[in-house]
């Protein structure tokens, strides 16, 4: 039994480290830049099919993927930036979460397109194979994509806390004004972030794509999944979001071990709404912020 | 201060009211007697959804529209509506005309319960509640017991000609569709209408200003869900048969969303041009384009219209008639425009 | 430290500039500003003041008139490429980051620097010589320190790049006085350093102290102007005809 739990745990937080990278990009996003990425999952869809390309068309493993993803979607996210939110920061909220839902569409439509609405699997060497960790069977891909997963997260932590730019980051948005003063270009590190953002929604699509079976039209419930995280996590902090992600990771799996069906989702959306009634005043500073 | 009595009305004339709304309810008398006169079933039923994708945008238009706030899942309110009416019927056999009322409620009730936790706080929330929670919905209804998941409900054909039917649909989704938009017209011209518009052009002002900011949007949402509903179990009666992915298809709510802002969301106008137009254009496409890209080339449309013509048709509408309106005022006396000056 | 400040000063003529067009805040400002004086401007509230510094600082663009430091005209220039013209802004209100450590608020002061880092270290290091009190802060966010700290804060980081004209809007606001007394202070400091400050105050008294010329603003236009010892007896006249009484 105790074994039992163990596994389930171990299983919960690797699924939790995944769970983080995708909800990271949209917390920075909407934390630190005021967006509402409602397209995040579609770009999430991206990365998957991203690997599952590469993959079957060059043999390109998953892992380097996930690497691969990293400047493609950073320059995916910077072009979009450029199109579509320097004007969009000039229109009202509701126009803006229009557009950007309009985005979502049109990414989710195209990928269909392309990939049509088939659920496609990427079969690694190490895909059905497990390692004994302790005493513990642990599937092989989740602890791949599982440590894949906690190299970024730790990646962006050190960015935003170490370095000039990072710090530059944040302190745009602490206080806008006070930091193009100081000559900090807020046009470019917005791009900027925006691309880091995508960067890591593509990424994330990769190692999701290593563990679950993926179409163009069913990415939405990775917003779902993203924005809980985010919600938990609070925005624009990436220690929390890892926190939160791990919660998330782990009730999903306790879920699905211990009631039938898909009530997880039933607890996610009761997990949800207690977290908005809960948490609502940081969650109204935070999103007050431009658009 | 004096000066505010010397105010123009604002109100016109009752011949000025006569005359702005005549062509509206020419429109509806003609739609009115089609229903009687048309016998083509395919033109019939295509009018019948238009009519019911009027409703449920007007219903959008409430909160969406005036208040800001978007519904991107429109069709989780259709569908719990649809299903029961049809749950209801599966088990005691009534007739969804009779619970029609009965799964707006149901809606309603539902759209209190997303909007307890979503609308408290402002922002993009409750846009991205209403996005993800029909995913939850259908997957909930496809694995609950009394649902029979993707089996799916049948219903009991109506005992009328096929023509019956469709003349039937018409005018019921008619009615529906001419009640929302008289309702939202009501909306538009009422202390609530004004709430809403308020919230959404600055919600920190409409609080300061005594708007219970909170239960406006609360409403908004649930008549929209009340709307839905309404319009989701008649639906059921008309096709017959519900199943999971068809009723919560999220076309429909894009197709709302679309619809809304296309026609010009915020008026009451908007939805009247939208629906038809969306429909017709997509009518259009269907015949060389496959539906994804169809639905491709309507977001481009809609993320253009969001960027670049805020207020849709209906927006450019107002705007060149009051560029026209600026023209001639410029013709006219000087002596008016001090005098609007002087007010300020 | 002062060899890199030229010395230039800064010249407004006829500005014309506004939050929503066809509704200028400014109608027509003209100023001069000059190294090593503290420019002071006064004026109801509303008066504009605020718009004319963050004109300045290139947040608002003037439909028209000219700013011109030394021989360059740079109402066209995005607000971030003012500080490598030596142009600071000082904002009305709190403006740190709170959430960053006093180090990192000063060290962004110097953004401009950041390709040499050492020059940046030493820099933000003369900053903590020169405000030795922030020292031991150096590690806490800087939204935790009192608000004189925090003026200290933002002073610091408004100077570290060593900027030549100072814009500063209303520093002593939600100061004890004695705070307020130590930022005046510091204000003349700056200008003996051969500094161009541009001083926007309500409190008029403590201006008008440390003014070197003193313009007054009045529904976006020039109202009076003069030597600061032109005010100083007339002090409540002026402030009586802004209230209209
Ligand atoms: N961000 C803004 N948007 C629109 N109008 C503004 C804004 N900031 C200030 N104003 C208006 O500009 C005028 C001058 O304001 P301001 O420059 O802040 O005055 P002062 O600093 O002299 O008190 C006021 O009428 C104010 O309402
Ligand atoms: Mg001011």
């Amino acid at each position: 039994m105790l074994e039992h739990l163990a596994a389930i745990a171990a299983d919960g937080i690797l699924l939790g480290l995944i769970y983080a990278i995708a909800g990271l990009g949209l917390s920075l996003v909407l934390g630190i830049m005021g967006i509402v990425n409602v397209a995040h999952s579609a770009f999430i869809m991206l990365g998957s099919f991203f690997a599952f390309e590469l993959f079957e068309r060059l043999g390109i493993d998953p892992i380097i993927s996930f690497f691969l993803a990293l400047p493609v979607f950073f320059v995916l996210g910077t072009v979009v930036y450029r199109m579509l939110l320097t004007r969009l920061e000039r229109v009202a909220q509701a126009q803006g979460l229009v557009a950007m839902f309009g985005l979502m569409v049109l990414i989710e439509n195209l990928g269909t397109i392309v990939w049509t609405t088939d659920t496609r699997v990427i079969t690694a060497s190490y895909t059905n194979s497990s390692v004994v960790v302790g005493g513990l069977f642990i599937a092989k891909v989740k602890l791949i994509a599982g440590i894949l997963a906690l190299a970024l997260t730790a990646i962006f932590w050190a960015f935003l806390r170490f370095t000039l730019v990072g710090r530059a980051i944040r302190a745009m948005s602490q206080n806008r004004d006070a930091a193009m003063s100081a000559g900090i270009d807020v046009r470019r590190l917005s791009t900027m972030m925006f691309g880091l953002g995508i960067a890591c929604a593509g990424a994330a699509g990769v190692a999701l794509a290593m563990i679950f079976p993926f179409s163009p039209n069913t990415q939405v419930q990775w917003l779902a999944w993203a924005f809980l995280v985010v919600i938990l996590g609070g925005l624009g902090n990436v220690a929390n979001t890892l926190v939160a992600g791990l919660i998330v990771g782990l009730l999903q799996t306790l879920c699905a071990a211990f009631l039938p069906f898909d009530y997880v989702y039933l607890v996610l959306y009761v997990l949800l709404a207690a977290v908005l009634v809960l948490r609502r005043e940081g969650l109204t500073l935070a999103v007050r912020r431009a658009i | 201060m004096l000066s505010l009595f010397f105010l123009p009305s604002t109100r016109e004339s009752a011949s000025g009211r006569i005359y702005r709304r005549a062509p509206w309810l020419l429109a509806l008398s003609v739609l009115a007697l089609y229903g009687v006169l048309g016998r083509q079933l395919f033109l019939l039923s295509t009018l019948g959804t238009v009519f019911l994708y009027i409703a449920l945008t007007q219903a959008w238009n409430i909160l969406g529209g005036y208040g800001g706030y978007l519904n991107f899942g429109m069709v989780t309110f259709f569908g719990v509506g649809a299903y029961t009416s049809a749950v209801l019927f599966q088990y005691w056999e009534i007739s969804p005309f009779l619970t029609a009322p009965f799964a707006g409620i149901t809606s309603a009730a539902l759209a209190l319960l997303i909007g307890i936790p979503t609308l408290r706080i402002r922002g993009a929330y409750f846009a991205l509640i209403t996005l993800i929670i029909t995913f939850a919905v259908q997957i909930l209804v496809l694995d609950m017991p009394f649902t029979q998941g993707a089996l799916g409900i049948y219903l009991q054909p109506l005992s009328l000609t096929p023509l019956g039917v469709e003349r039937l649909f018409y005018y019921l989704f008619l009615a529906c569709a001419a009640l929302v938009t008289l309702l939202v017209y009501a909306i538009e011209h009422s202390n609530f209408g004004w709430a809403l518009v308020a919230i959404r052009e600055d919600e920190d002002a409409a609080e300061i200003i005594g708007i219970r900011t909170v239960e406006v949007k609360w409403i908004a949402n649930c008549l929209a869900g009340f709307v839905a509903g309404v319009v989701g179990g008649l639906y059921a009666q008309r096709i017959l048969y519900i199943e999971p992915t068809g009723t919560f298809a999220f076309d429909i709510s894009l197709n709302v969303v679309l619809m809304a802002v296309i026609g010009g969301a915020g008026t009451w106008q908007g939805p009247l041009i939208g629906a038809p137009l969306v429909l017709l254009v997509a009518d259009a496409l269907r015949v060389t384009f496959t539906s994804e890209v169809n639905r491709a080339i309507f977001s481009v449309i809609v993320i253009l219209i969001a960027l670049f013509i805020p207020g849709g048709i209906m927006g450019l509408w107002t705007r060149w008639g009051r560029g026209r309106a600026e023209k001639a005022a410029a013709g006219g006396t000087q002596g008016a425009r001090a005098d609007e000056q002087s007010v300020q | 430290m002062n060899m890199s400040r030229t010395t230039s000063t800064l010249r407004i003529q006829e500005i014309v500039a506004g939050y929503t067009p066809g509704h200028p805040v400014l109608r027509g400002v003209n100023l001069v500003a000059k190294p090593g004086h503290i420019t002071v401007v006064l004026g109801p509230n509303g008066a504009g003041k605020s718009t004319l510094l963050r004109s300045i600082a290139g947040f608002l663009r003037p439909s028209s008139g000219s700013i011109v430091l030394g021989e360059t005209e740079i109402s066209a220039l995005p607000p971030h490429r003012h500080i490598e013209r030596g142009i600071a802004l000082l904002p009305q209100g709190r403006s740190t980051f709170p959430e960053l450590t006093v180090t990192e608020n000063i060290e962004l002061g110097g953004w401009t620097m950041r390709s040499d880092r050492k020059r940046l270290r030493r820099a933000v290091e003369a900053m903590f010589e020169r405000y030795s009190h922030l020292r031991e802060l150096r590690n806490k966010p800087t939204g935790a320190l009192s608000g004189g700290q925090q003026r200290a804060v933002e002073i610091a980081r408004l100077i570290v790049s060593d900027p030549t004209v100072l814009l500063i809007d209303e520093p002593s606001v939600g100061l004890s006085p004695i705070v307020a007394s130590q930022v005046y202070r510091e204000l003349q400091a700056l200008k003996a350093e051969g500094r161009a400050i541009l001083l926007v105050d309500q409190d008029v008294r403590a201006a008008i102290n440390v003014a070197d010329y003193v313009y007054v603003l009045n529904s976006g236009r020039n109202d009076i102007e003069g030597d600061s010892s032109a005010f100083h007896g007339d002090l409540g006249a002026m402030v009586r005809r802004w209230l209209g009484v």
